[in-house]
């Protein structure tokens, strides 16, 4: 299913496009979507997990499907238009999912599903794609088998990721092949030959930069440099099917910068919390307490968040990582509260006047 | 510059091709250029030139480079 079937969804992504353009191309304060992990229990165990899946992590918790609902008639009222719903591996809790999609209402967002492809036979793409499902990003690391199996923690991921593309493909749903791109292979072959996999076979690249979070935590030096950034941006202009939250996808020219995603993208974690990102394990409240609303306009308190960044906080900003992301066991379960690490002189009260949908 | 004109040069715009790549058969998806992104920017582009605001049923249907001149009518815009 195509975003254009959706009509809500339309309205919103083009009031997102109008904001854009007014704002200079900067995401500024426009909230745009909602990263959910449904449950954080998986099957592989990633050398890179920013979850701690692989260490067994609060592995049982769920969000109840009640305040997921209420969650979405929110986000639909701040004129979030996009979902990604993932894990640990979502796709080991079907159940979970299913009734997610359906709690969520589908019709009104843009959905898609992070997974590592390990469990998306046809069947399941199909029954995905009657839900509502737009598109599903599947995680690979490696055009050689091996060296992904390896790195996933478990034989056969590969070709099962591969084989995920296709039936999403098959389904009618976007194919997004997800890769992570850090100081350690940026010039690689591995990340050349994915990109070049992905354009000959119609499906988008979806880029994430290498974060020092969760399982590496502390492990600065897989931050991409200036030299990497600028061959991403090559990349970029080369193959014309490479997204990246911190890029405005609307250029053509593919060059400009939307900014960083932090609180534009709300993350939330089985247990409620609502982190600034994925990767930025930084908390700023918990919808079981506060409304999403309310959530956001805390989170813009913050100037790190709050004023426009060329970099990626998590993954190009040294500084920041330096200062707000190397507490001692800090998780996405344990985050750092925002009112405690950040100083009086990177607060800033003046309200927010959050976007409303166009 | 004549409305024919103008149309062809929001689909450029948008979508940064070369006039030469402009053809009747044109149509969502046909072209990396034009997905859903791609779409976005073209109404706005045949928004800003013609000075009009569409309603999202016809942003829906705006399917191809010929469908998009018989929506442009409903909003008084001739496209020949």
């Amino acid at each position: 299913m195509a975003l254009l079937d959706k009509p809500i969804v339309v309205e919103k992504f083009r009031a997102f496009h109008s904001y854009i353009r007014k704002n200079n191309g900067q995401i500024g304060t426009k909230q745009r979507g909602i990263d959910l992990n449904l449950n954080n229990a998986c099957n592989l165990r990633c050398e890179h997990c920013f979850t701690n899946s692989p260490k067994g992590d609060h592995v049982k918790e769920v969000l109840d499907a009640d305040v997921i609902r209420r969650v979405a008639n929110e986000a639909h009222e701040l004129g979030i238009f996009e979902w990604d719903l993932q894990g640990g591996e979502l796709l080991l809790r079907p159940d979970i999912l299913f009734e997610t999609l359906e709690a969520m209402d589908t019709s009104r967002f843009y959905v898609y599903l992070t997974t590592n492809g390990f469990f998306m036979d046809a069947d399941m793409a199909k029954r995905l794609a009657e839900a509502g499902v737009n598109r599903v990003s599947v995680s690979i690391d490696s055009m050689e088998e091996e060296v992904h199996d390896e790195f996933r923690g478990k034989k056969g991921s590969w070709k099962k990721a591969i084989e995920a593309l296709k039936h999403v493909q098959e389904a009618g749903m976007s194919p997004y092949l997800n890769i992570t791109v850090g100081h350690y292979n940026a010039f690689s072959e591995d990340i050349k030959n994915l990109v070049e996999y992905s354009k000959d076979n119609d499906y988008t690249t979806l880029l994430n930069v290498a974060t020092p979070a969760g399982m590496w935590q502390k492990a600065s030096e897989i931050m991409v440099d200036e030299a990497d950034k600028a061959h991403l941006i090559e990349m970029r202009k080369k193959y014309k099917n490479i997204l990246r939250n911190l890029w405005n996808p609307f250029d053509r020219k593919y060059e400009d910068i939307l900014g960083c995603n932090t609180v534009n993208r709300m993350y939330i974690t089985p247990v409620g919390d609502v982190l600034v990102c994925p990767y930025v394990h930084i908390k700023i409240g918990n919808v079981y307490e506060q409304s999403l609303r309310e959530i956001a306009e805390n989170g813009f308190r913050f100037k790190p968040f709050r004023e426009h960044s060329k970099l990626c906080l998590a993954g190009e900003d040294k500084d920041f990582v330096k200062n707000y992301m190397e507490f001692e066991g800090t998780t996405i379960f344990k985050p750092a509260l925002a009112e405690d690490i950040f100083p009086e002189d990177q607060v800033d009260n003046t309200p927010v006047q959050l976007p409303a949908t166009a | 510059m004549s409305n024919l004109e103008k149309y062809s040069q929001a689909f450029v715009d948008a979508f940064e091709i070369e006039q030469g790549a402009l053809a009747s058969n044109l149509e969502y998806n046909s072209i990396p250029e034009w997905d859903s992104i791609g779409h976005m920017g073209l109404i706005a582009e045949l928004e800003d030139a013609f000075d009009i605001a569409m309603e999202t049923d016809d942003i829906i249907e705006f399917s191809s480079f010929e469908k998009g001149k018989e929506l442009m009518a409903k909003y008084g815009v001739s496209i020949n």
